[in-house]
């Protein structure tokens, strides 16, 4: 990117954002705060394609030191991968179609104890036969029980 | 015999310029040996069809007179073999290279800038249910039928309330093919594909979904994937 971008963007961001972004991102980007989900991720957008090459112009600030893919909510994810042209928190058919049983999201948990794990949603088919052993009554003139 | 050439493939049109400038240096002969010569029969005679003789066809096509490329216009010799010998092509392409080497990469800075995606984008299951919270899968085992990989394994037992319901609904995703068979044969749209491709493990065990993972997808996504339902419905 050009240099005159770079004074440019980090004249508007200031030098602490400056530094996160070439710390993250890598790229001395600035753009519109367009929102926050609800794990602190920042997602910026910014459509001038002087400033920003079109196909780079959506990006996200991860609140997480370890970042990955994963953490981005699906609302935010379908505006971050250019489904959804408004973000989730001005789109009216995403706000219409949020179920009031909306499962929190949690991201990839691999590798950790969170992952799934995957188990029979049904009971056992066979079953392994276990022998009910009737009690022994009387006949005292069996086997020597010494023998 | 100095006409070895026009035997094999007799000139139909005069050679330019042009054309031998567009051929390169190793091409030529081959491209000469490739190309039949037209030996076969020119018309069809009544009776047996016999096999041609070919003393008499081999030089019935060829033209008596040779003829040679005029190299008198065009560039000179000393032109195309300048080109040839000093790799121009070669130093026109890394010229190209050396433009976009001086412009903005294309690269896009994954996971904090992604590439565009459909709204019909295949990725993870996921089971859906109705605005209420009610499944909505009624086990009717389509999907379990279209599934070209075979890899849903369903079974269905009656509920307390008397509705049939699955008991177990499991994807195999080392097997699926992602081809959205599943998804398309499902008359109540139970089993959706999310646009979510971010789920890989680190265990094979893992990618064997049952019917609480999927619920658990489809009720995280729901609203993306009602959205994208929504945008995609004149073309259901």
């Amino acid at each position: 990117m050009s240099l005159a971008r770079t004074i440019k963007n980090i004249r508007q961001a200031g030098f602490k954002e400056w530094f996160r972004s070439m710390t993250y991102i890598g790229d001395a980007k600035f753009g519109r705060h367009v929102g926050t989900d609800q794990f602190g991720n920042r997602y910026f957008e910014n459509l001038n394609p002087n400033e920003e090459i079109p196909g780079r112009h959506r990006w996200i600030d991860f609140s997480q030191d370890d970042f990955n893919a994963s953490q981005v909510p699906p609302e935010w994810h379908s505006w971050l991968s250019h489904i959804r042209h408004l973000p989730p928190s001005e789109d009216p058919i995403v706000k219409q179609w949020t179920p009031t049983w909306k499962a929190p999201f949690v991201e990839n948990m691999t590798g950790t104890r969170g992952a799934y794990k995957p188990y029979s949603t049904t009971a056992p088919k066979v079953r392994a036969w276990e022998p009910v052993v009737k009690p022994r009554v009387g006949s005292g003139s069996g086997a020597s029980p010494s023998a | 015999m100095v006409r070895p050439l026009s035997l094999l493939r007799p000139l139909t049109t005069p050679l330019t310029a042009p054309t031998l400038a567009r051929r390169s240096i190793h091409l030529t002969p081959r491209l000469l040996l490739a190309t039949p010569a037209s030996t076969g029969p020119q018309t069809i005679k009544s009776g047996p069809t016999k096999t041609p003789n070919p003393k008499e066809t081999t030089t019935a096509t060829a033209q008596s007179e040779e003829q040679w490329p005029d190299y008198s216009k065009g560039p000179s010799a000393l032109d195309k073999a300048s080109q040839v010998l000093f790799f121009t092509e070669i130093v026109r392409g890394m010229w190209i290279v050396l433009e976009q080497f001086f412009r903005p990469p294309y690269t896009i800075m994954y996971p904090f800038e992604k590439g565009p995606l459909s709204a019909r984008f295949r990725g993870e299951h996921a089971l859906r249910r109705y605005p209420n919270g009610e499944e909505r899968c009624i086990a009717c085992k389509l999907c379990e039928a279209i599934c070209p990989a075979q890899a849903i394994t369903i079974e269905s037992e009656a509920r307390e309330d008397g509705s049939r319901r699955t008991t177990r609904y499991d994807i195999d995703m080392t097997k699926c093919i992602y081809c959205g068979f599943c998804q398309e044969a499902c008359p109540v749209d139970a089993i959706v594909e999310t646009q979510n491709a971010e789920y890989s493990t680190e265990t094979r065990e893992e990618l064997l979904y049952n019917k609480e993972k999927l619920l658990s997808n489809g009720d995280k996504a729901e609203a993306e994937i009602a959205a994208n339902l929504q945008s995609e419905h004149f073309y259901r």
